[in-house]
Order: C-alpha cells, then structure tokens, then sequence
C-alpha cells in the first residue's frame, strides 16, 4: 500500500510537505522509547508514537521508516516539522490513541 | 533507553573515543532533594566551542562523526522529561564533562540498572585507563579506583577474568552497602 493511501484511508494529517506520498508502506511498528525503536522499526514502516522532540526525525531517518504517525493530536513545534523536511522525513497526525492506531494500520496494510 | 546506566555507558565510550587517559564517573541520588544526578569527566580531546553547540542536535552529530551518534540528544531528552536538565562543558586539549539532573521521583525516570556490569564492561574494554567511579545516595559513598587496584596489582592487567570477577562483585557489594538497588 501507498503512503498517500493509507493516509486518505485513514483521514491523517500531513504535517511535513507532501512530495513522499507514494512511498511503499512494509508494515507498522508502535513504541515511545527511542533507543529500542531504533533497533527494531524496519525501512518503509509506518512508525507511531507520542513522542515530539527533534529525536524521532533522527530516529525516523535512521530507520527509513515511511513516515512518523503521531497519535493523540501531539503537537510539534515548527523547527521540528522544518528538520523533517529537511530529512525527507514524513510526519503524519492523528487524535486516535496509538492502540487504535495500530489497529487501523494493521487492517489497512497486511490485508 | 531502558536503564540510565545504558546511558552512563554510552558516554563513557565518548570519553574513551576522545583519548582520556582518566574518566571519573560520579553518581548521586538525593532523595530529600529529589535530586538523581550523574556525571563523566574525563581528560580526552575535548571539543571546539563549535562543535560544542552542534553536539546536542542529533544531524550534525551523527552525519559528521559516527563517534557521538544519538547518544547525548538521547540522554538530553531522558532528563528533560524527567524535569531535569544535560550540561556539558568541554574544553579542546583539557577534557569534557558531562552531566545529567532528573528529578529523582520523576514517573519516567528510568532506574538506573546494573552499575557492576557497567563498570565491568568499560574496564575489560579499556583496561589501561584509570576510571574513577564515586556513587553517593543520601549522604554515605562508595568510591571505587582503578588506580589503588593497579598499585596493588603490581602489573598484572586489569582485563585478567579473575581480576574482572572481583571488580564486579567490588562495586557490586559497595553499592548494596549504601543502599543502591
């Protein structure tokens, strides 16, 4: 499934500018703590968390993860979004909690 | 990360990849002033005022040198969470410091996990620098040098297994005997 896809199907919020929409999602991976998440999340993952300092770009970068989906409306400060685009990175936003989330990309992705 | 001693670990292997010949590590845990704080000295390379000022922010860190990667921007944000704070004062030539406040009670301040294993790790992977380790909870210390041993080990190496087992059970029963858990 396409980036562009799953965020019309899932009514996400593109934070980031929009030009990675066809990037190809592999699955999805869910965590808050950022040195685990950077062993485990895999490239083309969908990656959701709450956390919203500058590290989840880095992380996110690291990863080549398809995009960051923050869940329950984090907000990001605009220095942060800049570093995101700068990086190629694409930050989607949601008001759902990361359980739901999870669940939505999981349905959307592997069926 | 997990532990903070993950983090400890981490910044100790900046100071050994900055040459130190000697790194302190202080640890203190105030629990009347929910205070948690640490810090690493050491006599390495140092860094330029600029690099200094990059150092915090995860790009220029990683993209320049491999050396510091998410480390410090890791640890910096730990602590912020947990209402505290990361300062770091190098100087090229003299050597850096680095330390790191949490507020002691903080939900997510994460423990501080296994300081024997630590101490053991960077030992047997830098057996010639002297490490100084000094850990003070509520006012009582336990300081552990490799220097006395070195003295008394009279040119036997530090990474010897049997001298490496005793460190670890050293550093294991001193902090047990000031209530470290």
């Amino acid at each position: 499934m396409k980036l562009s896809e799953l965020i019309k199907r899932l009514d996400l919020k593109l934070l980031t500018k929009s030009d990675f929409e066809d990037r190809e999602i592999t699955g999805g991976y869910c965590g808050d703590l950022l040195s685990w998440v950077m062993g485990k999340a895999k490239p083309g993952n969908v990656w959701i968390t709450i956390m919203s300092n500058v590290n989840i770009v880095a992380v996110a970068s690291l990863t080549d993860a398809a995009c960051i989906l923050l869940s329950e409306n984090m907000n990001l400060e605009r220095e942060i979004i800049e570093k995101a685009d700068e990086q190629d990175v694409v930050i989607l936003r949601s008001s759902k909690p990361s359980y739901i989330l999870a669940a939505e990309v999981f349905q959307a992705v592997e069926k | 990360m997990k532990e903070l001693s993950l983090h400890i670990l981490d910044i100790i292997q900046n100071s050994v990849n900055a040459g130190a010949s000697i790194i302190e590590i202080e640890i203190e845990e105030e629990e009347k002033e929910d205070i948690f704080r640490f810090s690493v000295k050491d006599n390495g390379c140092g860094m330029s005022a600029d690099f200094l000022r990059k150092v915090k922010d995860p790009f220029t860190t990683t993209r320049t040198t491999r050396k510091t990667g998410l480390g410090i921007p890791l640890l910096e944000a730990a602590a912020v969470q947990c209402g505290g704070r990361l300062d770091i004062v190098s100087e090229p030539g003299k050597g850096t410091a680095v330390t790191a406040v949490f507020q002691n009670s903080h939900i997510d301040r994460a423990p501080l996990g296994d300081m024997a294993q630590t101490m053991v790790t960077v030992i047997s992977g830098s057996p010639e620098i002297d490490f100084l380790y000094t850990h003070i909870k509520n006012g009582q210390s336990f300081v552990f040098q490799t220097e006395d041993l070195r003295r008394v080990l009279q040119g036997v190496p530090l990474d010897t297994p049997e001298i490496i087992g005793w460190i670890e059970e050293a550093v294991r029963e001193g902090l047990a005997e000031i209530q470290v858990k």
